[in-house]
C-alpha cells in the first residue's frame, strides 16, 4: 500500500464528508421543507441500509405530530396524525434509544431497535426522524450516529429557514394585499370626488366590491329621508320588498348571516354578511355581500374594508344629494326673483301724480314676494281709483292671489260698474276660486273727476285714517262689508262718500304697519303710535310723513320686519 | 377623460375584446356595456386580451366577477390573456387566477374552448 493511498477508514470518512457537504448545500438552498425532509429520510435510509423510516413533524399548540414521511411497512402512514406530547427532557435529547425510552417508542408505535433523531434548532423542537433497525440487525455505530446527527442538524436549519422564508412570503403577500386595499380606497375616494351622479357612484362602489372581495352577489340600499330603496345590485334573484328592507335596516351594524334573521331574501340570495352604514349616527346605508369565490369567510379586515369603502360611497352620495338640493334651492330662488320682478311690475311705479294732491306710496315685502297690494289708476272720466289690499299668508301663494286681484281690478276699472257692485263681483270670484282659508282685506275708493269727493268701499281692511285739517284724531273709513273671499256676496257691499277739504290728510296702510313687533315680540306698534307719529309730522309733505312713519316703525321693531308693509299717504292741497 | 378603449374581434365562434389603457371605476362601465352586448347577442365564448391594458383597479376586476358566472352558466367562459406583470399582480393578489382562466397567450385561450 503506497503511503499516498488513503486508508479505508479515511476514504470512508471522506465519502461521508462529501455526502454531508453536498447534502447540506442541497438542503440549505432548497426552500421546500418537503424536499428537505424527503431527502433526509432517503439519504439516511440508503446510507445505513434501513428498510423502515419515518419523519414526524411537531404541530405546536395541538399536542400532536404529523406524519410527514413514512417509508416501509408497519408504521404510521404518511399524513396520519399522532396525538402525543413529550417531556422537555426528551425534546432536548439529540438521539433517543429504545432501551432507555421504551414508553416513547411505544407511543410512536415503532420497534425498540429503532433510533429517534431529534429535529431541532437551538430553540425549537421541529419533530423526529425515526429510523428502524438496520437490515442486518446491527446497531448503529458511533460513527453512523454522528453522521446522521450532523444531517439532522443541517436539515433542521434548512427547514427552519424555509419556514421562516414562507412565513415572510406570507406576510409580504398579506402586506401587498393591504397596500392594494388602501390603494383601492384612496383611488375611489379620488374617483368619487369627480362624480356627481348617484348611480355612477353606486355602480363604481359595486364593481370595486365585486373585484375586491371576488363576489358576484351584492346589494347596496339607501334610506333617503325615510324612503328605503336598493340603489345597486348584482347577482340578486329578486329585490327585497319594503317589509324585508325594513327588516334588513334593523339588523346589527355588522351582521354575519346565520339564518336567525328571518328574512327569506338573505337566504334566497345566499347573502353572507350585511353591514349597516351610518351618517351622523343614523343608519342610512346597507351593504350586503354573498359568498366569496375563494370560499373564504369575512374576517375583521374584510369587514373593516367593507365599512370603509361603504362609508366613502355613502358620504359621496350624501354630498351629491346636498348638491342637488342646493341646485334646486338656487333654481327656486331664481324663480322667486323672477316672480318678484313680475310682482313689482304689478304695482304702480312711479306712483302717479294727481293735480291738487300730494301722494306718496310704499310697499316693502318681508320676503321676496308678498301678498300686499296697492294701486292708483286714472279712470276714463278723469277720476282716479285708489286701492290697498292684504292677502292672508305670505310668500308665493299670497302673491298669486294678489296678482289675481290686480288683474280683476284692472279689468273692472274701465267698465261703468259701481264700486259696491264691483266689490260684490270680486268677492264672489275670489270665494269661488280660492280655498276657504284664503281671504283678502280690501279697501278701494274713487276720487271724483272734480277731485272734491271720495267714494269708498272697505271690505274688512284696516280702516284708513282721515285727518281733517286742524284735528289730531282721525276719522276711520270703515264702511263697506265683509272681507273678500270668506263667503258669497249675500249682502251687497255699501259705498260711502266723503268730501275733501284742503289740508285733509288720508293715510292708507296694511297691518304690517300697526302689527310690527318690538324685538321681544311682546308688543305691537298699533294705531296709537301711528297717529302720534303722523300728528308730529302733520305739516310736512306726504313723502316726509311716510319716511317718518317707516323710520318710527323700524326703530320700534329694531329693523326686524315680519310682515309686508304697504302705505299710501295722500294730502289734499 | 381617461384613456381606455375596447375593440372587438371575432375568431370563428369566439369573441375577442382587445382592451387598452386604464380600467378603473370610471371606465368599468364601458367594459360592462361591451360584455352585456356580447351576452345579449348570445356570444358566450369570450376572450379579453389585455396585452395593451396598462392598469386595472379592483372595480375593473369587479366587472369580470359580475358576469363570469353568468357566462359560465350559459355554457361559455370569459378567459383573460396576455396580461403584463403589474396587471397580473392585481388579479393574483385578489385570488382571481386560482378560480378563473388567465392565459399567457390568446392562442392558448382559444384552444381552451
Amino acid at each position: 500500500m503506497s503511503p499516498l493511498t488513503p486508508s479505508t477508514e479515511e476514504r470512508h470518512s471522506r465519502f461521508e464528508l462529501r455526502t454531508l457537504l453536498e447534502t447540506s448545500r442541497l438542503l440549505i438552498e432548497s426552500q421546500d421543507p418537503d424536499f428537505v425532509l424527503n431527502n433526509l429520510l432517503l439519504i439516511t435510509m440508503g446510507k445505513l441500509l434501513v428498510p423502515k423510516g419515518m419523519i414526524l413533524i411537531h404541530k405546536p399548540g395541538d399536542d400532536a405530530y404529523f406524519v410527514s414521511k413514512s417509508k416501509g411497512r408497519g408504521w404510521l402512514a404518511e399524513d396520519d396524525e399522532l396525538k402525543a406530547e413529550f417531556p422537555l427532557s426528551i425534546l432536548e435529547t439529540s438521539v433517543i434509544y429504545g432501551e432507555q425510552y421504551a414508553d416513547v417508542f411505544e407511543t410512536i408505535g415503532i420497534d425498540s431497535g429503532s433510533v429517534l433523531f431529534n429535529l431541532k434548532t437551538s430553540n425549537h423542537h421541529l419533530g423526529f426522524l425515526c429510523l428502524g433497525p438496520k437490515g442486518n440487525k446491527q446497531p448503529l455505530t458511533e460513527h453512523e450516529v454522528e453522521f446522521i446527527e450532523s444531517l439532522t442538524i443541517i436539515s433542521s436549519v434548512a427547514i427552519a429557514n424555509s419556514r421562516m422564508f414562507q412565513e415572510l412570503r406570507h406576510i409580504n403577500r398579506r402586506l401587498d394585499r393591504k397596500v392594494h386595499d388602501l390603494n383601492t380606497l384612496l383611488e375611489l375616494s379620488k374617483d368619487f370626488n369627480l362624480m356627481v351622479d348617484q348611480n355612477e357612484i353606486a355602480r363604481s362602489f359595486k364593481f370595486a366590491m365585486l373585484g375586491q372581495m371576488l363576489i358576484r352577489t351584492f346589494f347596496f340600499a339607501l334610506d333617503v329621508q325615510g324612503e328605503k330603496r336598493i340603489v345597486s345590485i348584482s347577482g340578486i334573484k329578486e329585490e327585497p320588498d319594503a317589509k324585508q328592507l325594513d327588516k334588513l335596516f334593523q339588523l346589527d351594524d355588522v351582521n354575519h348571516v346565520d339564518g336567525t334573521e328571518d328574512c327569506p331574501f338573505l337566504e334566497e340570495n345566499d347573502i353572507k354578511l350585511v353591514i349597516g352604514l351610518r351618517f351622523q349616527n343614523e343608519k342610512i346605508g346597507l351593504v350586503g355581500v354573498g359568498l366569496r369565490a375563494t370560499k373564504e369567510g369575512y374576517g375583521d379586515s374584510e369587514v373593516n374594508f367593507l365599512q370603509s369603502l361603504g362609508n366613502l360611497a355613502l358620504l359621496t352620495i350624501q354630498k351629491t344629494l346636498l348638491l342637488e338640493e342646493r341646485i334646486e334651492k338656487e333654481r327656486l330662488e331664481e324663480e322667486l326673483n323672477l316672480a318678484k320682478t313680475i310682482q313689482e311690475g304689478l304695482l304702480p311705479n312711479p306712483v302717479p301724480t294727481i293735480d291738487g294732491f300730494d301722494i306718496e306710496a310704499i310697499n316693502v315685502s318681508s320676503r321676496q314676494v308678498g301678498g300686499d297690494y296697492f294701486d292708483l289708476l286714472k279712470l276714463q272720466d278723469e277720476g282716479h281709483l285708489l286701492a290697498i289690499a292684504d292677502v292672508t299668508g305670505k310668500g308665493v301663494p299670497a302673491s298669486l292671489l294678489m296678482a289675481n286681484l290686480q288683474s280683476m281690478l284692472h279689468a273692472l276699472a274701465p267698465l261703468n260698474v259701481s264700486l259696491e257692485e264691483a266689490s260684490g263681483r270680486i268677492n264672489d270670484i275670489i270665494h269661488d276660486n280660492t280655498p276657504a282659508d284664503k281671504f283678502i282685506t280690501f279697501f278701494w275708493g274713487k276720487i271724483s273727476s272734480d277731485k272734491r269727493h271720495f267714494k269708498f268701499v272697505n271690505a274688512g281692511h284696516n280702516p284708513p285714517m282721515l285727518f281733517r285739517k286742524g284735528k289730531s284724531k282721525p276719522e276711520l273709513l270703515e264702511e263697506g262689508g265683509v272681507i273678500l273671499g270668506a263667503m258669497p256676496t249675500l249682502m251687497p257691499y255699501e259705498c260711502s262718500e266723503i268730501d275733501f277739504e284742503s289740508g285733509d290728510l288720508l293715510v292708507f296702510f296694511t297691518d304690517g304697519v300697526t302689527e310690527a313687533m318690538n324685538p321681544d315680540q311682546t308688543e305691537e306698534y298699533e294705531e296709537e303710535r301711528l297717529i302720534k307719529c303722523i300728528n308730529k309730522n302733520r305739516e310736512k309733505s306726504s313723502a316726509e310723513i311716510m319716511t317718518a312713519v317707516i323710520d318710527d316703525i323700524n326703530k320700534f321693531s329694531d329693523n326686524i320686519q315680519y310682515d309686508d308693509i304697504t302705505m299710501i299717504v295722500l294730502k289734499v292741497n | 377623460m381617461k384613456n381606455f378603449t375596447i375593440a372587438k374581434r371575432q375568431i370563428d365562434s369566439i369573441s375577442v375584446l382587445d382592451i387598452s389603457g386604464e380600467l378603473d371605476a370610471h371606465t368599468a362601465s364601458q367594459l360592462e356595456n361591451s360584455l352585456k352586448a356580447l351576452i345579449d347577442e348570445k356570444q358566450f365564448k369570450i376572450i379579453v386580451n389585455c396585452s395593451r391594458l396598462e392598469y386595472i383597479a379592483s372595480a375593473g376586476l369587479g366587472v369580470f366577477m359580475a358576469y363570469i358566472e353568468d357566462v359560465r352558466g350559459l355554457g361559455g367562459d370569459i378567459k383573460l390573456t396576455n396580461m403584463n406583470d403589474r396587471v397580473y399582480n392585481v388579479f393574483d393578489l385578489l385570488g382571481f387566477p386560482t378560480l378563473y382562466d388567465i392565459h399567457d397567450d390568446e392562442q392558448e385561450a382559444i384552444g381552451g374552448f
